[in-house]
C-alpha cells in the first residue's frame, strides 16, 4: 500500500488513496478480486492451458509449437495422413517409437468442441486417466474445456454489456438529471413503458429473424439493460445538481456541457463504481439464463447455460450440473463479495451502537 | 394519476409487436395446414410440399385472417382489444382454443399459493433477522448470517433452483422431481393433500426465496441502525427505559417505513413468479404460462398477461402508499397529491 499511494502520489486524490485502502482492509472482497482478476488473466490464455493442439513437440531436433499457429498436418510428425495432427496420439506415438521425440500436451489435453467418444459412448465419468477431469457432457466433450471458455466468454460478454449499456444509462440518465422538467417526465415514462415489454419475447423475435451471435445478443440486451444504470444516475445527477458548487461552476460562467462533464459526474463515480460488480453478475446470470433456454449463443458455442441445459436433461449424469454450478456459484459469490466491499469502501457505513 | 397513459404505452407496444413480428398464429396455422395437405401427398416431389401452402385458396386464408383478428390495421384492431378489455373480455387463446380469462384462471392458485409463500416466508425471515442483526451488529452471527445471505443472493435463484433438483430430488430422492401435486392427489385425504402440497414446495420455495432475503434483511438492519443511532432512541435509553423497549416500541415502528414501501413491489412478484423456477420444477403456474404463451405465439394470452402483470404492478404502487400510511402516521392521504 505504501508503495502504491507514494507512486501514484501525484495522479490519485486522497480520497481514492483512502478508498482503496478501505476496499483492501476488506479481506473478503480483495482477495475476491484479487482472484478473479487472476482468473480473468489465465482465462485470455486458455489456449495454453485446455487445448487439443500441443504446447511443444519436438521432432527430429526441430520445435514446433501449434497453440497459436495455422494447422500443422499429420505428415509432418511422419504420420499417415495429411488433415490436423491429433497431438494425443502423436505423443503415444512417439513414446512407442522411443526415438527422443516428445510432445508436451496442455493441462486439460482437449479442446471445447471435439466429441471424445474413445471410452464410453455418451457422457464419461471424471477420470484422471482419460484426463477429463470433470467428466464429458452427453456429446463427449470435456466439460472442464467448455467451463473455461465458457467463463471467458461469458465475463466477455458481461464487460462489453456492461461498457454499452453504462455508456447509453449515464448519458441518458445524467441529461433527464440536469435538463428534468418535461425531457424527465416523457423519458421516465418511456423507461416504464419499456421495462414492461418482455424481453424474452425481444429476444426470441430477433432469433426468429437472424440466429443469435453474440454481437446481436449483446445489441438486444444494451436496448434492454440501459435502464437500471439511467435511474442511478438520474437520481444522483438531481442530487448533485442542487448542491452549492453547481452553481458556483455556473455562476463562473461554466456551460452546460461543462458543468455535467467536469463538475456534475465525477462526484457521481461512485454510484456508477458501486453498481460494475452487481452489473457483470448479472451480465453472467442472464447470459446463462437464455443459453439455457436454448435462446442464447449458437449451439457448439461452449456456454455455461448450455451445459445446465445438458445436465438437467440426463440427471443421471450428475456430474455435468455440479461442475457448471459450482462454477456459477464461486465466480457470482466472488464477484458480489466485491460489489459488497466496494459499496462499503465508498460509502462506509459508520453506526453508533449499544455494546 | 400517470397510471393510465403507461398502461396504453405498454399495451400498445406489446400489440403492436405481435402484429409486426412473423410467426404469428396465422403463419403458423398456414405452415400446419400445409404440412397436413403433404402428408396425404407423401409420394409428391418435394418441391411441390414446400408450396403446399398454395393449396389454400385466398378466401380461406382471408377467413383464418379473420378469425384471428389480423384483416384489420394494427390499431383499429388494438382499439377493439381495448374496447372488449372494458367489459372484461380478454379473447380466446388460438392455441387452446379457450376463454384466455379462463386459462390464467386456472393457473392462478398455484401461482397464488407460492407468492404468498414467498412472501410471508421473505417477510417473516428477514424482519426478525434483521432486527437481531441490527442489534447484534458487528458479532460472529451478524457475519456468519450477512455471509449467507450474500450468497444467497449472489447465486441466480435458477442456479439454486437447478442445483436443489440435482441434489435432494434427483440424488437423494427426499422430494418429488416435479409437478404441484402428485398424480394421485384426488384419491388423498385431506391431511394427506396437505402433507403433498407441502412435499412438493420445499424446494422450489427455497428456490424461490433465496435470493430475496439480501436486499429485505439488510434493508431492515440498516434502517434499524440508523434509527438507533437517533437521538429519539438515545433520550429514551438515557431517561431510563429498557433498551429492549426502546427498540421495539420506539426503533422498530420508524425503521418499518423503508420495509413497507418495499411492500407493494414484492405484490406484482406474487403472481408473476419466476418462470424459470417453474420450468425448472414444472410447476404450471402464471410464469411459465406467460413462458409458453410466448414460445407458442399465443397473442391473446400474451396480451392478458400484460394486461395482469401491469395492472398488478399498479395496485401494488397503491398498496405500497397504505402500508406507508399505516406504518408511518405523518403521511395521510390525500395530503401531498403527487404520486409515488
Amino acid at each position: 500500500m505504501v508503495q502504491i499511494s507514494s507512486v501514484f502520489k501525484l495522479s490519485l486524490d486522497p480520497q481514492t488513496v483512502k478508498q482503496w485502502k478501505r476496499f483492501r482492509s476488506i479481506k473478503r472482497g480483495y482477495f475476491s478480486a484479487v482472484f478473479l482478476v487472476f482468473l480473468l488473466l489465465l482465462s485470455c490464455f486458455a489456449e495454453l492451458l485446455v487445448n487439443s493442439r500441443a504446447l511443444i513437440v519436438s521432432y527430429d531436433g526441430k520445435w514446433y509449437f501449434p497453440t497459436y499457429s495455422w494447422f500443422i498436418s499429420g505428415d509432418t510428425f511422419g504420420l499417415d495422413y495429411d488433415w490436423e495432427t491429433n497431438y494425443r496420439e502423436l505423443k503415444q506415438h512417439f513414446k512407442e517409437q522411443d526415438e527422443g521425440n516428445w510432445v508436451l500436451m496442455p493441462l486439460v489435453p482437449y479442446d471445447p468442441f471435439e466429441n471424445d467418444f474413445s471410452n464410453t459412448y455418451g457422457a464419461e465419468r471424471p477420470s484422471w486417466e482419460t484426463k477429463h477431469y470433470l467428466g464429458t457432457d452427453t456429446a463427449g466433450r470435456d466439460v472442464l474445456a467448455r467451463l473455461v471458455y465458457g467463463f471467458r466468454i461469458a465475463l466477455g460478454f458481461s464487460l462489453v454489456l456492461l461498457t454499452c449499456s453504462y455508456i447509453a444509462g449515464i448519458a441518458i440518465g445524467c441529461a433527464m438529471g440536469y435538463w428534468g422538467g418535461a425531457f424527465d417526465l416523457v423519458f421516465q415514462r418511456l423507461i416504464e413503458i419499456w421495462n414492461t415489454i418482455p424481453f424474452l419475447y425481444v429476444i426470441m423475435i430477433v432469433a426468429s429473424v437472424v440466429v443469435p451471435n453474440f454481437w446481436t445478443l449483446v445489441i438486444v440486451m444494451v436496448l434492454f439493460g440501459w435502464t437500471a444504470m439511467t435511474w442511478n444516475m438520474r437520481t444522483s445527477t438531481y442530487k448533485e445538481k442542487a448542491r452549492e458548487y453547481v452553481n458556483a461552476a455556473r455562476a463562473l460562467g461554466s456551460g452546460n456541457a461543462r458543468v455535467v462533464g467536469v463538475h456534475i459526474l465525477p462526484n457521481t463515480i461512485s454510484v456508477i463504481v458501486t453498481f460494475i460488480p452487481f452489473s457483470i453478475a448479472g451480465g453472467i446470470a442472464a447470459l446463462t439464463a437464455l443459453d439455457y433456454l436454448g435462446f442464447g449463443l449458437p449451439p457448439p458455442t461452449p456456454s455455461w447455460g448450455e451445459l445446465l441445459r445438458k445436465g438437467t436433461q440426463s440427471l443421471d449424469h450428475p456430474w455435468i450440473v455440479w461442475s457448471v454450478a459450482i462454477a456459477i456459484i464461486v465466480i457470482l459469490l466472488m464477484v458480489t463479495f466485491i460489489g459488497e466491499a466496494i459499496r462499503e469502501a465508498f460509502d462506509p457505513k459508520k453506526f453508533t451502537y449499544y455494546e | 394519476m400517470l397510471i393510465i397513459p403507461t398502461f396504453l404505452g405498454v399495451t400498445i407496444l406489446v400489440f403492436l409487436l405481435t402484429r409486426i413480428v412473423p410467426g404469428g398464429p396465422l403463419e403458423r396455422w398456414l405452415q400446419e395446414t400445409a404440412l397436413a395437405g403433404t402428408e396425404g401427398l407423401a409420394t409428391q416431389s418435394s418441391d411441390y410440399a414446400s408450396q403446399g401452402g398454395s393449396t389454400l385458396s385466398d378466401e380461406q386464408i382471408q377467413e383464418m385472417a379473420e378469425y384471428f383478428g389480423f384483416d384489420k390495421n394494427p390499431l383499429h384492431s388494438y382499439v377493439l382489444w381495448l374496447g372488449r378489455l372494458f367489459v372484461f373480455d380478454l379473447g380466446t387463446s388460438t392455441k387452446y382454443n379457450e376463454p384466455v380469462w379462463e386459462i390464467i384462471r386456472s393457473r392462478l392458485p398455484v401461482s397464488i399459493f407460492y407468492g404468498v409463500a414467498t412472501l410471508i416466508l421473505t417477510y417473516g425471515v428477514c424482519i426478525p433477522l434483521g432486527i437481531v442483526k441490527a442489534i447484534k451488529h458487528k458479532t460472529v452471527f451478524d457475519n456468519i448470517s450477512s455471509i449467507l445471505v450474500f450468497t444467497g443472493y449472489a447465486i441466480p435463484s435458477y442456479v439454486v433452483a437447478i442445483a436443489l433438483l440435482t441434489a435432494f430430488a434427483a440424488g437423494f430422492e427426499w422430494f418429488p422431481l416435479s409437478g404441484f401435486v402428485s398424480s394421485n392427489f384426488h384419491s388423498l385425504s385431506l391431511f394427506d393433500k396437505v402433507l403433498d402440497i407441502l412435499h412438493h414446495a420445499v424446494l422450489p420455495l427455497i428456490a424461490y426465496v433465496a435470493g430475496s432475503f439480501a436486499f429485505m434483511t439488510m434493508l431492515m438492519k440498516n434502517s434499524l441502525m440508523d434509527n438507533l443511532a437517533a437521538d429519539y432512541v438515545r433520550t429514551a435509553v438515557a431517561k431510563g427505559l429498557h433498551f429492549r423497549s426502546a427498540v421495539f416500541n420506539h426503533a422498530l415502528r420508524n425503521s418499518l417505513i423503508p420495509i413497507a414501501t418495499s411492500f407493494g413491489n414484492n405484490l406484482s412478484l406474487i403472481i408473476t413468479g419466476s418462470f424459470l423456477i417453474e420450468m425448472i420444477f414444472n410447476i404450471n403456474g402464471f410464469g411459465l404460462l406467460g413462458f409458453d404463451s410466448l414460445v407458442d405465439r399465443d397473442y391473446p394470452v400474451v396480451m392478458g398477461i400484460v394486461v395482469i402483470s401491469s395492472l398488478l404492478f399498479m395496485i401494488g404502487n397503491i398498496l405500497s402508499d397504505i402500508c406507508v400510511a399505516i406504518v408511518d402516521p405523518r403521511v395521510k392521504f390525500g395530503a401531498d397529491g403527487s404520486n409515488q
